[in-house]
Formats: structure tokens, C-alpha cells, sequence
């Protein structure tokens, strides 16, 4: 009961702090808007304002064909998408040209092709804008006037012009990841981005939140009214309280952005169709039950160990700079795990990888890595857990033993050897 | 029925034999004094009442048992080094630690509004606690070491950085609480304070203890020598090594001790022979003077 107290006493002042809100909605935002913003941009150049193009065909024969294929192309209210006017080339290029470039400045032009008579050999044609760096516009332009040199060859050569696009056609592939499961559709880089991504958020929840623990038990510590919460409750049940609350904090982020994640499951789409309408996938990858769960274990099982051991360092020391010369104990594993987890990446079911991910320091990332790239068995898996669940107990002991009197040591920063001798006293 | 009773207890830092030896026994109902110069061990026996830090040998009980976790929610302790968390609502931290004592919600509030009224800071109910001067948290955390209705009450210094109508405060509801049955122990090396409130009082001194009872009897163990007179006129006496031991002149008045079986009788006829007597008091002395006296003598020992 009374742990609970300061279970509450530490999540309550902790989910009120301003880093808190911040920490934990910017990351939602963040992918919300990750995954409206190409929609959003992509829909914005296709309203974009009708364009104005004028044409000089000098080949003779386009004008015809381009007027109509240009006419035929729609934005995506339907509206057509380009104005042409096509002009021959009766009088001198020079002069058209300096006509031209006058309406193109004046705005009443958005553009002008010239399309000489050497197309056909030298594959090239003029484009002439004051803005060339719309991507969308000159491609549109290119891959039209493109396909009618195209077809226009085909036709010449005596071959039906639909049969060569039908065999032309490009292939693409669809990757599939095997899973416990069975195999599930997925695009490769999303697999990897995301398995690192999930990788990435547990070594961060766990280097962050230790740290977190450490500052926590300074804070208690300097403020002096750890003598009265010892002479309430016992220094390991203070312990726990810490370690519990803080935790919630985090397993209450975490749920935040599991429920957002779900959301944009589910409405993500429309959403995002308000935006785009011709959009049918959002890029989410699916995430499964067993990665989840696993998910959920390690962090809590990583962060019990790296936070008792953050309280540990926290009782030692008085302030935040004699703590870094410490910290190190902490923080080393979880960074060397991280960089570990980018190496057995590549071989997730080796010899080695197997060894170092049932490290109990390295366990949380690297086995949470296997489970990522489904290098890990099940029976890996559970005994993993096991070997954690008993460091954990060993790690509480050894930190409570340092805790209980380094929670009342004020003054100077002490010594390995004396912090060696605390673990003895009875 | 003893309140608290501490047998042989012994603890070392080190080298530095904090506390040696230290035998006392405090009754129920009583207001008791732990006194002693700085650093003489004070902080320490505490400590051990509290179950803070555990004794190298000796006994501690408190209310008839050992420690446990349920003899702790019948204590309250104010420590030396104050602390509360600063960024937290007074009423939150008042919440908060009677909680940790295991006090039921419903009933911290209506206590906790009668004492915020008496200690003038209903006002501040609803304030971070760093808004607080240090006056008002020194009375904020004197509520949270009360709340629960302890039956044993330890303060350590507990006048310390209070002004003289918030200490007359605290002292009488110190009072009021030794009217309701509470036991009080409190450290201090003011000795003024001791001397009004205590019944009875330890001496401690490097670790020791020198000089224990209650206050009463020690006065009359250490008064039953003392004068005090004014007179007008030559005092050839004060040098008659047969009545006087010593004396001290302030001017207006002389305060001297008399040789062992003198009784102040006669010193008082032979006085009236040389000067005129315009006072003559049979004096107990301060607890001051019996601190000082007992701590040199301690440490010219």
C-alpha cells in the first residue's frame, strides 16, 4: 500500500511535466504527419492552376497528336490539364521565340516547346519556362511528347503499337516476409525501416528512462525528505516505488503511441484520402501479436534491470555531475547492445548472435532484434525471459544491499572500495 | 510504561565512536530532552530510533517492541535536515505523507484542515511549496510529521530557523500534544528551550551519555549549593575559603557556591554582619550553566 503511494506520488508529478506531453505527442504527430505529408503534396501539384503551353512543331506531323494527347490529360478534379496553342513555323524561329519569351514573362504563358524536325534522330526537344524546377510539370511534358515519338515510330516500322506496349510492360516485384505465420506481403525497406524503428524506440525508452531513475533519486536525495520517507517505509519498498512509477510513465507513453498507431490503422486511411483520394495503402507495416508482446516484455524486463540499476547509482551520489562518472554502468550495455543489434542485423540466427542476445545486459535489444527478423524460436524466446526474470532478482538484491545505505550518505562521492564494503554490511 | 528504551547501544563510523554505550529510557507522556554540544551523537541515536541506520549492539524498543513496519506508523519524526517536494501542492504533500503512514484519504483532509488553520497556513492550501517561505515549510513539514497521530513524536532541532511567535507556537502545541497523552523527544542544543518544555532530559556527550534524569532533580542535585545575592557594603566573605568555593561578580549582583556542608543559613548571618542585604536567593541553576559545567568538566576529563 504504501509503495503504491509513491507509485502515485512519482507517476502524478512525472505525466504533468511539460517533457512528458512533449515527448509523448510529438512522436504521433510526428508520424501522422510523416504519412499525410507526401499525400498532402502530391494532391497540391495536382490542383495546381491550369498550365499554358504553346507549341512550335516544326516536324509537321505532331501537331495533331500532341494537341490531342496534351488535351486529354486531366488534373484531379477532372479539369483539363493543359492549355495548348499550336503555332507553325512559317516566319523565323528567332523572332517566335522572342515573341514567346515576351508572353511567358508577361504570365500569360506558362511555357513553350519547340520541337524541331531532327527528333526523330537526335531524341531531344526544347523546353523553354520561367520555371523548370516544377519536377512534375517537365516530366509530364516529357513522357508525353515521349510516347508519341514513340508510337509514331512503332507505327512507321510496321508494328502495332499496342502489342509492343502489352509485351514492353514493366515488371515489379512484390516482396513476402516469412513469418511464424506463414508469409505476408511487404515491401523490404519498410520491413527494415520498421524493425529498426521499433529496435530504435526500445534502446531509446531504456536509456532515457534509466536515466531518468538516476535523476529521480538525486532529486529525492538532495531535497532531503528521503530521512523521513525511510523512517516511514523501508528503503527497498522506496526502491520499488521509484522504479514502479517511473516505469508506469513510460508503459503509459508507450500505450499512447500503440493507441495512435492503432488509430491511424484504422482512420489513417481516410484521412489520408481527404488529401488524396487516389491513394489505396498508407505506408504502415503490420505489426504482429508475437512482436508486440515481445516488445512489451523486454521493455519491462530491460527497464526493471537498467532502472535498478540507475537507482543504485542514484543512492551513491549527490548530484548530476558526480552521477556521470558512474552512469557508465548503465548507460555502456544499452548503448554497446544498440550497436550490436546493427551487426547481428545481418545474421540474425549466427552462432554469435544467439550467444550475445542471452547476455542479460544485452537481452532486451538484441533478442527483441531476433524476434524482429524471426531469428529467434520460441523456446529462445521464453528462455530468454527466464534468464532475464532471474538477473532481474539478482540485480534487485545487489542494487537494494548499495541502495539502503547509500540513500543516507551525504558528503563526498564514495569510492568503489567503499561501495564494496556497504554491500557487506548487514 | 516505557515509551522508548534503548540498552547498551553502540555505533561506530569508522574510527568515530558516534554513540557509546548509551543507555535511557523515556515514559509515556513525557516531554524528554536529548541534549549535547554539535556532534556529540544526537542525530545518531535518532536515527536509530527511527530504524534508520541499525546499532553495532545494544537494544532499541519502541512502545514495548522491536522495530517493525508497525511500531514506524506509530512514530512521527521531523528530521533535522528539513525536506518536502518542492514542486508539489501543500495539500498534495500533506497527502503524501500521511499516506506513506497509512492514513486513509478521507480522514488526512478533515485533519489537515484544522491543523493548516492553527499553524496559519490555510491560505496556502493550494500553493507549490517552493512559494512558501522557509518559516512556513518549516510548519508545513512539523503538519506532515504529526498528521498520522503518532503516540511517539522525535524532533530534531525542531526551533531551529523559527521566529519567536511561530516557536512559541510550536512549543505550545507541543504542550497540547503532551496533554493528550503523546510522547515527545527532542534534540537540541538550546538550552533555554529544554529548560521550559522537558520533564526529563539526557545529556550526551561525545558519544556518551553524561548526565540523565529528570530535570527537576538535576537542578537540585547541581542547585543545592548556589546564592544569589545583592547587598551594599565591603564582602569579606566571599573570600572566606571555609564558606565560599567560588564566586562570580557581575556588578549588580554576585552568584557564588558554597562549600560543602555550608548551608545558605550561614552564609546569610555571617553576611548580615558585613553588608545590608538587599536580596538573597537560594538559586538553581540554569541548564545552561549545568550544560557547560558537565561538558567541560567532560572534556577536561
Amino acid at each position: 500500500m504504501k509503495v503504491m503511494t509513491i507509485v502515485k506520488r512519482e507517476y502524478l508529478t512525472r505525466v504533468k511535466t511539460k517533457g512528458f506531453l512533449i515527448g509523448t505527442f510529438l512522436l504521433p504527430v510526428m508520424l501522422i504527419a510523416m504519412m499525410l505529408m507526401p499525400a498532402f503534396f502530391m494532391s497540391r501539384a495536382g490542383k495546381s492552376a491550369q498550365q499554358k503551353i504553346a507549341i512550335i512543331d516544326q516536324t509537321g506531323r505532331l501537331a495533331e497528336k500532341l494537341a490531342q494527347s496534351f488535351g486529354d490529360i486531366k488534373n484531379d478534379k477532372g479539369e483539363q490539364r493543359f492549355q495548348v496553342e499550336m503555332l507553325t513555323t512559317d516566319d523565323d524561329l528567332e523572332s517566335t521565340k522572342h515573341r514567346l519569351n515576351g508572353r511567358v514573362n508577361g504570365g500569360e504563358l506558362n511555357a513553350y516547346l519547340i520541337i524541331s524536325s531532327t527528333i526523330f534522330s537526335d531524341n531531344t526537344f526544347e523546353m523553354h519556362a520561367k520555371n523548370v524546377g516544377n519536377f512534375e510539370f517537365v516530366q509530364q511534358v516529357e513522357r508525353t511528347v515521349s510516347s508519341i515519338v514513340r508510337n509514331l515510330r512503332l507505327e512507321e516500322s510496321g508494328l502495332d503499337s499496342e502489342l509492343v506496349h502489352r509485351l514492353n510492360r514493366w515488371v515489379s516485384v512484390t516482396t513476402f516476409k516469412i513469418g511464424e505465420e506463414g508469409s505476408t506481403a511487404q515491401r523490404a525497406e519498410t520491413s527494415f525501416l520498421y524493425s529498426m524503428g521499433m529496435g530504435m524506440i526500445l534502446y531509446m525508452m531504456l536509456l532515457l528512462y534509466g536515466q531518468f531513475v538516476v535523476r529521480a533519486i538525486i532529486e529525492d536525495k538532495n531535497s532531503r525528505v528521503i530521512e523521513v520517507i525511510i523512517s516511514s517505509v523501508k528503503p527497498s519498498q522506496f526502491m520499488a516505488g521509484k522504479v514502479l512509477g517511473i516505469g508506469a510513465t513510460g508503459l503509459t507513453q508507450f500505450l499512447i503511441w500503440i493507441a495512435t498507431f492503432l488509430l491511424i490503422g484504422a482512420y489513417g486511411l481516410t484521412m489520408a484520402q481527404m488529401f488524396a483520394p487516389d491513394m489505396t495503402r498508407l505506408p504502415l507495416p503490420e505489426i504482429s501479436p508475437m512482436v508486440l508482446a515481445t516488445f512489451c516484455i523486454y521493455f519491462l524486463t530491460g527497464y526493471f534491470f537498467y532502472a535498478t540499476i540507475g537507482a543504485m547509482i542514484g543512492s551513491m551520489v549527490n548530484t548530476d555531475s558526480e552521477a556521470q562518472s558512474y552512469q557508465w554502468i548503465m548507460i555502456f550495455p544499452i548503448i554497446i547492445s544498440f550497436f550490436l543489434m546493427f551487426l547481428i542485423n545481418n545474421q540474425p540466427d549466427s552462432l554469435l548472435a544467439t550467444i550475445l542476445s542471452f547476455i542479460p545486459f544485452f537481452t532486451p535489444i538484441l533478442m527483441f532484434a531476433r524476434v524482429l527478423n524471426d531469428a529467434a524460436p520460441l523456446w529462445q524466446i521464453g528462455l530468454s525471459i527466464v534468464i532475464m526474470g532471474l538477473s532481474l532478482w539478482g540485480m534487485i538484491w545487489f542494487a537494494g544491499r548499495i541502495f539502503r545505505v547509500g540513500i543516507l550518505m551525504y558528503g563526498k562521492k564514495p569510492t568503489l572500495p567503499e561501495v564494496v564494503r556497504w554491500i557487506k554490511y548487514t | 510504561m516505557k515509551t522508548l528504551n534503548i540498552e547498551h547501544v553502540h555505533k561506530s563510523y569508522g574510527e568515530v565512536h558516534a554513540v557509546n554505550d548509551l543507555t535511557l529510557s523515556v515514559h509515556e507522556g513525557q516531554v524528554f530532552g536529548l541534549l549535547g554540544p554539535n556532534g556529540a551523537g544526537k542525530t545518531t541515536t535518532i536515527r536509530m530510533i527511527m530504524d534508520i541506520i541499525k546499532p553495532d549492539q545494544g537494544n532499541i524498543e519502541i512502545l514495548g517492541a522491536t522495530h517493525s513496519d508497525k511500531v514506524r506508523d506509530l512514530i512521527g519524526y521531523l528530521p533535522e535536515e528539513r525536506g518536502l517536494y518542492k514542486k508539489m501542492l501543500v495539500s498534495e504533500v500533506i497527502q503524501f505523507f500521511a499516506e506513506i503512514k497509512g492514513v486513509a484519504k478521507k480522514r488526512v483532509q478533515q485533519r489537515a484542515h484544522g491543523w493548516l488553520d492553527r499553524m496559519d497556513l490555510l491560505e496556502w492550501r493550494s500553493k507549490k511549496v517552493e512559494e512558501l517561505s522557509r518559516g512556513m515549510q518549516q510548519k508545513l513539514q512539523f503538519i506532515c510529521t504529526i498528521l498520522h497521530e503518532p503516540r511517539l513524536i522525535i524532533l530534531d532541532e525542531p526551533f531551529t530557523g523559527l521566529d519567536p511567535i511561530n516557536t512559541n507556537l510550536l512549543k505550545n502545541i507541543i504542550l497540547d500534544l503532551k496533554g493528550g497523552g503523546t510522547t515527545i523527544i527532542f534534540s537540541t542544543h538550546l538550552m533555554e528551550q529544554a529548560e521550559k518544555l522537558c520533564e526529563g532530559i539526557c545529556l550526551i556527550d561525545e558519544g556518551m551519555s553524561v548526565l540523565q534524569g529528570s530535570l527537576a532533580d538535576i537542578k537540585k542535585r547541581f542547585g543545592k549549593n548556589r546564592v544569589r545575592m545583592h547587598y551594599a557594603g565591603e564582602a569579606t566573605f566571599l573570600h572566606d575559603r571555609s564558606l565560599v568555593a567560588s564566586h562570580d561578580n557581575y556588578g549588580n549582583y554576585v552568584e557564588l557556591s558554597l562549600m560543602e556542608n555550608v548551608t545558605p543559613q550561614r552564609l546569610l548571618e555571617r553576611a548580615l554582619q558585613e553588608v545590608t542585604i538587599e536580596l538573597f536567593q537560594v538559586a538553581e541553576p540554569s541548564l545552561n550553566e549545568i550544560f557547560i559545567n558537565v561538558v567541560e568538566k567532560g572534556g577536561q576529563a
